[in-house]
Formats: structure tokens, C-alpha cells, sequence
């Protein structure tokens, strides 16, 4: 437990970037790492990446500045961690891609378009009470979207693949 | 792959391109790391490998011994536990050999005590079949998922070209950087499958090995070192705080050697001591929730506080922002960059090799001509010394724990090999005992495992055949794994096991005496049945010997030090007897409780602090 210290730190939103061996067990390891040290993981993205022996890992958490310090630290003493990366301490791009089934209620006076236009929110499929609909953004503009949305109609079912990031300009995080 | 992550081959290996199994890969690996001793207890899924070490034993024998015996314990944690003491002991790594499912299962707390502790130890575990894994099969257990949370790191070789590397990073991963447990799955497939033994290749591990060499790269600049002396400069009372890295870190030369030329006195923590001769005029011997007054009051006092391979564990700073509460600086020193800030902010830290920094220190130190002369300090810790030292119930007409501490250290000269179980008889003995040398006191420190001390004095005994070792026990801790008296006998080993009996679990008792109104829940063990002397004697052991008349202590503790064998020796202590001082937890040295024997500086808070079991 990360203790006693001066108060004062503000709790931030973090998003970390982990690349990460391809091992049995590893991704647990992340997994178990935050729950044991009582860390919070708001949300969790991990795929493939060009080299087919990792993976990346796009993690957000939120804590107080020395609480995501040890996050960093701990995460860089698994044997699988290969890079990290605390991609909100330096200027970056966010995108999250959010999959929505909306209810269409006859008669809402195009309210609900006005809002898919508004968020440049694309219509995948509908049939005549649904709509599914795909929105890719910031995650705090989807959460802008979900509040619009939901003032207007039922929300069926959300899908949301966790908030991806890489920094802008020209470092990266690779395979060193 | 780059050279700097690539370790480094210097001969071809003398049985490369040989065919060999699996079984007799992992064994073949262990030779060649240097293995002179297994701990482990066979079982179905690690058959393969069981025989492939009996097969290599009989192949290399010298002069008739075997060159890697296997030490069976009568529980796998036995197992888990003697090669922690012999790791500890030797800081060499310590190696289990078990079998699947509840062989695996057995080591865990083993594991977590060693990651807690960071000694390096192997645990290879049999597996159920590659085919096999996830359907529930005799013996299964998920054992990445398991250790995974447990220890530094847990392979499963599912692809058995890999498993010779796997087993060489094993040994690696658990002697560099701070040291650890390391669990190797292996399916019996994998054992029994048929492949060509390279001989020298290691897994990649990439940002393990770059953060590793960035660690050991970073030494002290001469910049870095000038603003160290700068501090010690401004500073009139300097206290080293060392802890169990600097017996883990191999520092401990090199601290003696920057204690001695600046003349800074020197706290240790329950796992540093040794890391710092505790007979050297400038030891302070232990503080923390039980360590001296003196040496607690000296931690109060200190203006410059420098940590060495230590972690304000909360048994040492249970109030970490009125730890050292006038130190205008702390300094830390470690090998892991996650402790630098994780309890106390450091003004001031370097993280790298202990030995390499110390030495750069003193090595600056002399070619700068540094000199600062702490003599009011010194003159204070000596008055400190003499009012606050440790002391207990002298006149007692019943048999001190700590008067039995007395006597075996007057015999042993803070030269024996100390175990212990967990709990009061642990305190006593940390207080009470020297200890000149860096691993010749093995204890549970972080994790606290009742249990440890019999089968890690087993280990100790191993690793150093001619030392005599001690086991320091309760009677609550050595019931956790008194299956190992046997093992003790069986092997002919000269394991000194003193049991210092209160008739239940003291330590608790004596929360409960201070936190819970005295209510015993579940802790007093007066009524149970066992004659451990009886016990001993079922065991084979030749000398076995209650001791419960005060005057007879001083012969009878020599007769059993001295006992050409295994010997057991159980004292009836005062079951009232305490542990004192004592820091109550969550709160700070001022708040320290000295108990009836020993003054206390802040005289109106010598009674026992409110109800705090929240504070754990």
C-alpha cells in the first residue's frame, strides 16, 4: 500500500502503454499486479503488434502521481514487460472505438441524427426499432456522446474496446 | 538481439549437440549452475526428472557421494523451506525439485516468503501433459496462475526446444537485480521428450536484461558523490539504516568500510542484521517495533538518515511521515527502483549495485580528504546506550526467554547459524543474539511464516556443513512443520533445535494482553497433549532434554550447544514473559511502550497505547 506522504496530489487519469512478451501467464501477471497492490484499471486493451512475439497493452488507471509512479515501477519489474510508457505525461493521440444498439423511437424529431452528426457517429446496421452504431473519439467524447444518447433514447447494448493511444510527433514506444 | 542483452558464451559446452531428454536437460542445467544440493519430494508428473537426477547421481559419483543429493523433507513447504535457509545461508540459489498439483500448491508460501524476503530460489514443478493442461487431471493446478502472484517469475515450457533456456534464466532471473523465487512448469511431456542439448542458450527477456544493465550501469558521479558529502557535511547526527539488501547486495564489507571511515553509526533492520557486525562499537544492533530503545531513540535523533538496501517496511516505520522525524534528509540507497519514494520520500537517492556506490563513496571521501568529526553524537548514542539498552526480569524465579538468549550467545559468540519460527522467541532471539558475519541469521521478515526456522536450520546446515546451526523455535511455529525432526535425524545432521515453550502462540498473546483486554482467543495451547521431548525422542534424536529449573540453564544450554549431533532442547520459559520494546503498529517511535525493565524517554507514554487492531 502506497502510504503516508504529504497530501496535495491530485488523482489523474493515466494511460499506459505495455508492450509485453507473449508468454503463458503474462498478461495475468499485468492483470494480478493491480489487483494484489489494490491499483485500479478503468479500462484494459491489449492485441497484437507487428512483432508476433508481443503484444501491446494500453492500460488506463487512475491515482495520485506517486501512486501511478509505483504503477510504473511495479509494471517494469515483471520479467515479461519489454517497454512502458505513461503516455498522458507527454502530448499524445487518444482514440477509443465504441459500438452502440440504440433504440429508434418513432418521433423524437430527428434529435437522435442531429446527435450521430454532431459526433460523427456512423449508422453500421438498422432494422426498424434498432440502430447500431459505431463512434470512434476521445474516451471522455464518447462518454459525451453515451450521456446525449441516453437522454434521447434506450441504450440496448454498449461495447467499448478501452481507450488506445500513441504519442504525437515522432517517438515511439517499439521493440528496442 | 544486441550484445548488450545477449549474455556472454565463453566455452562451447562439453556435451553440446548431445541427445538428451528433457528430464536430463533440466538436471544437466542444474550441474552446470553449480547445484551441490536439491530439495524436493517426488510425485507422478516429475517422475522423469526424479530419475534423471538419481541416474546422474550414480553416473558422477565422487569418492562414492553424490554430487547433487536430493533432500526429501516430509512436506514439499519443508522442501521450499530448505532451500531457502540454504540460499540464505551460502547466497547461492536454492533449488526445489516437486511434482504437479498439490506438490506445486505446498511451495507457495515458501515462494511468497522468499519474494517477500528476495532470496533467490528455483522451484521446478512438475506439470500434467501438455494435452492434459486445463482439463482437470490428477494432480493439475494452475500453477502459472498461482505463482504468478507469488513470485518473480514463473515459466511454463510448453515448447521444449526452449526448455533448456528457460531453465539457465530461471537462475538468472533469481540471482540478478533484487533477488527472487522463480517457479519453472514443466508437463511431463516436456520431461520425457526426446531433443539436442545446445548447451548454452538463454531466453531473451529483453526488457528484463536492459533494465537490469541500466541498473548495474548506474554508478555514483563524482557530482552525485559531492552532494552526498555535502550532506554528511551539514549534518551532526548521521545514522546508517541497513537493511537486508546489504546481506543480499553482498555490501556488507563496503559498509563496514563507510561506517568506519565516517565514523556513522549503524542501525540494522531484523533482515539486515549481520549485514553489519552487531560487536562493532559503531552498531546500534536492531531498531523497529521491537528493536532497542537506544537505538530507536537514536533514529529519533538523527539529522541525516541514510537507508541502505532497506525499505521502510511498515515493522520499521509503522508511521512512516514521524519516521526519523528530524532528519532534515533522507538518503536512500537500492537495487530496486520501485522502493526509492514508495513508503518516504528520499531527498536524495541512488538506485545500482550497493557495493559499487559504497565503495565510490569512501573512495571520494579519501581522495577529497573529507573529514567530519561526529564526537557529540557518538557521546550521545553511548548515553543512550547505557539508560535505554534492552533488560528484562533478572530476579525472576522462572526462566527468562531472554536470560536463555544470554547464555547461548556468551557460548556461540555471535558465530552460530540462527533460525527461527515467527514470533516472541524470533524478537528475543534478534535482540538477544550477535551477529558478526552477514548470513548467519535466517528469518521470515516480511512474510512472517510460523514454521520456517527447522526446515530453513536443514538448509542452512547443508550449505554450510561445518557451521554450527541453531534453530530458535516456539512451540507453536516448529508444530507448523514438525514433520522435519525426522528429516533432521535422517540425514544425520548436528541442527541444534531449542523450542522456547510459553504454551501457545506468545506473540499474539501478548496482542491480545495489550489490544484485546487480554482475552486469549485460540492462543493458549496449555492444554494440549504434546511431550516434545517424547517427540524428539521418537525422532531419533539422541540428545532430547526439557529444561525448566533457572540454575540449570547455563549447563544445560552448553551440554546441548556442544552435543556431538542432533540435539533438542525444549525450555519452559515464563509463559508471561513479553517482548519488549515495543512500537505499537501504526504508530511512532515517541509512542514507543518499554515495558516494566527499561526506561522510557517520554516517561507519560510508558503504558500501552489504545486499542489499534485495525492497524494490523
Amino acid at each position: 500500500m502506497v502510504g503516508s506522504r504529504a497530501p496535495g496530489f491530485q488523482i489523474m487519469r493515466h494511460i499506459i502503454s505495455i508492450l509485453l512478451q507473449n508468454e503463458a501467464g503474462a498478461l495475468a501477471r499485468v492483470a494480478n499486479l493491480f489487483s494484489s497492490r489494490g491499483y485500479n484499471i478503468e479500462s484494459l486493451n491489449v492485441a497484437p503488434t507487428a512483432d508476433a512475439t508481443v503484444s501491446r497493452l494500453t492500460l488506463v488507471t487512475t491515482g495520485e502521481n506517486p501512486i501511478i509512479e509505483q504503477i510504473t515501477k511495479q509494471l517494469s519489474k515483471l520479467v515479461d514487460v519489454v517497454e512502458i510508457a505513461d503516455m498522458t505525461s507527454a502530448d499524445h493521440i487518444e482514440r477509443e472505438l465504441a459500438l452502440f444498439k440504440l433504440r429508434v423511437v418513432n418521433g423524437d424529431g430527428g434529435k437522435l441524427t442531429s446527435v450521430l452528426e454532431q459526433f460523427d457517429a456512423r449508422v453500421l446496421s438498422d432494422t426498424q426499432d434498432q440502430y447500431t452504431v459505431q463512434i470512434v473519439g476521445g474516451s471522455q467524447e464518447i462518454d459525451r456522446f453515451l450521456k446525449r444518447v441516453a437522454g434521447i433514447t434506450d441504450i440496448i447494448t454498449l461495447v467499448r474496446s478501452g481507450a488506445m493511444a500513441v504519442s504525437r510527433g515522432a517517438s515511439v514506444l517499439e521493440r528496442g | 538481439m544486441d550484445t548488450l542483452t545477449q549474455p556472454k558464451i565463453t566455452r562451447s559446452h562439453p556435451l553440446a549437440g548431445a541427445a538428451m531428454t528433457g528430464a536430463d536437460m533440466i538436471v544437466q542445467v542444474l550441474a552446470d549452475e553449480g547445484v551441490d544440493t536439491i530439495f524436493g519430494y517426488s510425485g507422478g508428473a516429475i517422475l522423469p526428472t526424479y530419475d534423471a537426477v538419481f541416474r546422474y547421481n550414480e553416473d558422477h559419483r565422487r569418492n562414492g557421494a553424490e554430487p547433487m543429493p536430493l533432500i526429501v523433507p516430509a512436506n514439499e513447504q519443508g522442501a521450499g523451506f530448505m532451500a531457502a535457509g540454504y540460499a540464505r545461508a551460502s547466497g547461492r540459489v536454492g533449488v526445489v525439485i516437486v511434482t504437479s498439483g498439490p506438490g506445486a500448491t505446498n511451495c507457495v508460501t515458501p515462494v511468497r516468503d522468499c519474494m517477500a524476503d528476495s532470496i533467490p530460489i528455483v522451484v521446478i514443478c512438475g506439470q500434467v501433459s501438455t494435452g492434459a493442461i486445463g482439463s482437470d487431471a490428477f494432480q493439475e493446478a494452475p500453477v502459472t496462475a498461482i505463482m504468478g502472484s507469488v513470485a518473480k517469475h514463473v515459466f511454463l515450457v510448453t515448447d521444449p526446444t526452449r526448455l533448456e533456456a528457460t531453465m539457465r534464466t530461471a537462475f538468472d532471473i533469481a540471482r540478478t537485480g533484487r533477488p527472487g523465487p522463480v517457479v519453472v512448469d514443466v508437463p511431463k511431456d516436456v520431461q520425457n521428450w526426446k531433443g539436442t542439448f545446445r548447451g548454452e542458450s538463454h531466453l531473451p527477456i529483453a526488457g528484463y536484461r536492459q533494465r537490469q544493465v541500466e541498473v548495474e550501469s548506474n554508478v555514483l558521479t563524482e557530482a552525485r558523490c559531492q552532494q552526498f558529502f555535502s550532506m554528511l557535511a551539514e549534518s551532526k547526527r548521521p545514522l546508517i539504516y541497513a537493511g537486508g539488501g546489504v546481506i543480499n547486495g553482498n555490501a556488507s564489507a563496503a559498509l563496514r568500510s563507510l561506517a568506519n571511515t565516517y565514523k556513522i553509526p549503524v542501525a540494522s533492520t531484523l533482515m539486515g542484521l549481520g549485514g553489519f557486525d552487531t560487536k562493532h562499537p559503531l552498531s546500534l544492533h536492531m531498531l523497529g517495533m521491537h528493536g532497542s530503545a537506544s537505538t530507536n531513540y537514536a533514529v529519533d535523533d538523527c539529522d541525516l538518515l541514510i537507508a541502505i538496501g532497506a525499505r521502510f517496511d511498515d515493522r520499521v516505520a509503522g508511521a512512516p511521515l514521524k519516521f526519523a522525524p528530524k532528519a532534515k534528509r533522507v538518503v536512500h540507497f537500492d537495487i530496486d527502483p520501485s522502493e526509492i519514494h514508495k513508503v518516504k520520500h528520499a531527498d536524495w537517492h541512488h538506485v545500482g549495485l550497493l557495493p559499487n556506490a559504497l565503495d565510490a563513496l569512501v573512495a571520494y571521501g579519501r581522495r577529497t580528504g573529507f573529514n567530519a568529526a561526529f564526537d557529540d553524537w557518538h557521546t550521545e548514542i553511548e548515553q543512550l546506550k547505557a539508560t535505554y539498552g534492552l533488560n528484562y526480569d533478572r530476579a525472576s524465579t522462572l526462566i527468562q526467554p531472554q536470560y536463555v538468549m544470554e547464555e547461548m550467545n556468551r557460548i556461540t559468540k555471535g558465530e552460530a547459524i540462527i533460525t527461527s519460527g515467527v514470533g516472541q522467541h524470533q524478537m528475543w532471539a534478534a535482540q538477544y543474539c550477535d551477529f558478526r558475519e552477514p548470513r548467519q541469521w535466517l528469518t521470515s521478515g516480511s512474510m512472517g511464516t510460523m514454521g520456517f526456522g527447522l526446515p530453513a536450520a536443514i538448509g542452512a546446515q547443508f550449505a554450510c556443513r561445518n557451521k554450527l546451526v541453531i534453530d530458535v523455535d516456539g512451540d507453536a511455529s516448529i508444530r507448523m512443520n514438525l514433520g522435519e525432526m525426522e528429516t533432521v535425524t535422517t540425514y544425520g545432521l548436528p541442527i541444534k533445535i531449542m523450542v522456547l515453550n510459553n504454551f501457545g502462540d506468545g506473540m499474539v498473546m501478548q496482542w491480545q494482553r495489550l489490544f484485546f483486554k487480554g482475552r486469549l482467543a485460540s492462543s493458549d495451547k496449555s492444554l494440549r497433549k504434546k511431550d516434545f521431548v517424547k517427540a524428539a525422542q521418537a525422532d531419533g534424536f539422541a540428545f532430547a532434554k526439557r529444561l525448566e529449573a533457572k540454575a540449570d540453564v547455563p549447563r544445560v544450554v552448553e551440554e546441548f550447544l556442544s552435543f556431538k549431533g542432533p540435539a533438542f532442547l525444549e525450555v519452559v520459559i515464563d509463559p508471561e514473559a513479553g517482548v519488549y520494546p515495543m512500537v505499537g503498529p501504526g504508530l511512532s517511535y515517541h509512542e514507543m511502550i518499554t515495558g516494566d525493565f527499561i526506561p522510557n524517554r517520554y516517561a507519560n507514554l510508558g503504558k500501552p497505547p489504545p486499542p489499534n487492531s485495525s492497524g494490523f
